[in-house]
């Protein structure tokens, strides 16, 4: 799906691979004859690796019972294996020299997307309906929020205009998608991406292990806890791995809230083509985007997401307890795709790019982040303290 | 960043276009597969 001689703009890895020096990588950017074997080389191992998680998942508790790591053994779920698997198969397949040839088949956005799909089966429609209402509260008065004071950050830091509008995309909305979006709305170049996505992607994961265990502490109630995590993380799979993390019903307002975050991505990407159309580049005859632009930049998988529950609301009203059964398969359907999504976060991590970037990025990133952290916990607390579905 | 690295380019159009057929083939795949098993085409067992 990705890979051309040009490469696509949701292939932030590559972006930065002339720079790097790593061989495997610089060898990817043109398709050659192998480009399909060494994908499907790929996918073997994105595959084997989930294969792998989802054995360790299953056992892992079994083999430890009545040994001292018992409770160790029990407490570990499938987002745990999936990205230390991931992140071990990244040190591997760089050592083979492999990395750069197969990285097409790393579709953590594809991936993600599907298993948030089949999430929403397993999500009753009223829960949806009573989330709604606080979880765009939030995510507007969160993207608003966030945006604002990265970009204005940024500022302070001399950072490029395009660059402070894809970092600010990133923190505030739904990481490495909405740095897509936004590279398009204002033309960025192909290494602010990069480098924005790496920065994404290398503090999602810390934040996957970190909010859930904070919002433990903080004893924050399923709710809260998943509006925060959902409000706070910026990259969709890595919501869905803490939310995993966090429980069940975290997981489904997490899974909201990040999913009301993704359908505003439309919106401030308008926005953002509209500022550097008419106020940043000033291009001469330039159109106001409108209402079909929208539509292009709306992320459609939410209507699948949406879809899903409607369609397994109205089952089980029909089918009643004999319905459980059908909707445990598509659980575990969407288990699978959520452990290819977070085998992909470990396989596309890579911290040399943050070098490239400098630091001051780096410093912006991480300062948008502690504010997310605050705000996002702030209004989580007050949004969706009495939430009941 | 080193001296032999290309002229930055932008994203094209296509790109975008391309990362949003990613959300269709995603929605059409998950309820593809949502169809099928109440359909009763995937039985429990096929999924491990």
């Amino acid at each position: 799906m990705a890979t051309d001689a040009t490469r696509t703009g949701d292939e932030p890895r590559t972006g930065d691979e002339s720079t790097t020096g790593d061989p495997a990588a610089s060898t990817t950017v043109a398709r050659d004859d192998l480009f399909w074997a060494w994908t499907l080389l790929g996918l073997v191992v994105v595959v084997g690796l989930a294969a792998l998680t989802r054995y360790l998942e299953q056992n892992v508790p079994d083999w430890a019972d009545g040994t001292a790591v018992e409770d160790i053994g029990a407490a570990v779920e499938y987002p745990v294996y999936a990205i230390l698997l991931g992140l071990l198969g990244n040190v591997a397949v760089t050592l083979l020299g492999w990395r750069g040839r197969i990285a097409a088949a790393f579709r953590t956005e594809f991936f993600i997307k599907t298993g948030l799909v089949l999430l929403g089966a397993s999500i009753n429609l009223a829960v949806i309906a009573s989330a709604a209402g606080p979880a765009i509260a939030q995510a507007i008065l969160l993207i608003s929020g966030v945006f604002l004071f990265t970009w204005w950050l940024a500022g302070r830091l001399g950072l490029d205009d395009k660059l402070r509008a894809l970092l600010a995309s990133a923190v505030s909305i739904c990481g490495v998608s909405a740095a897509i979006a936004a590279a398009g709305a204002v033309r960025a170049r192909r290494e602010q991406l990069a480098y924005t996505a790496s920065l994404v992607i290398v503090f999602a994961l810390p934040s996957i292990f970190v909010l859930p265990w904070l919002a433990d502490v903080f004893g924050l109630s399923d709710a809260v806890a998943g509006a925060w995590i959902g409000g706070n993380i910026d990259t969709t799979a890595a919501v869905t791995a803490a939310g995993a993390l966090a429980g069940e019903e975290a997981l489904q307002i997490a899974s909201i809230v990040k999913v009301t975050q993704n359908a505003l991505m439309g919106v401030v990407a308008v926005a953002l083509t509209a500022y550097f159309t008419l106020r940043v580049e000033r291009r001469p005859g330039a159109a106001r985007p409108g209402l079909g632009e929208l539509w292009a930049r709306f992320p459609k998988f939410v209507l699948g997401f949406v879809a899903a529950s409607v369609i397994a609301t109205w089952y089980l009203d029909a089918t009643g307890a004999d319905g459980k059964a059908a909707i445990a398969i598509v659980n575990d359907l969407r288990v699978w795709f959520l452990i290819l999504a977070f085998v992909s976060i470990g396989l596309e991590v890579r911290v040399s790019s943050l070098r490239e970037a400098g630091w001051r990025p780096v410093a912006v990133f991480a300062s948008a982040t502690v504010f997310n952290l605050a705000l996002a916990l702030g209004l989580a607390s007050l949004l969706f303290r009495n939430f009941s579905a | 960043m080193t001296s032999d690295q290309p002229p930055p380019t932008p994203p094209t159009a296509g790109e975008s276009r391309l990362a949003f057929n990613e959300d269709w083939l995603a929605t059409i795949l998950g309820l593809a597969l949502l169809a099928l098993v109440l359909l009763g085409a995937i039985p429990a067992g096929l999924v491990p």
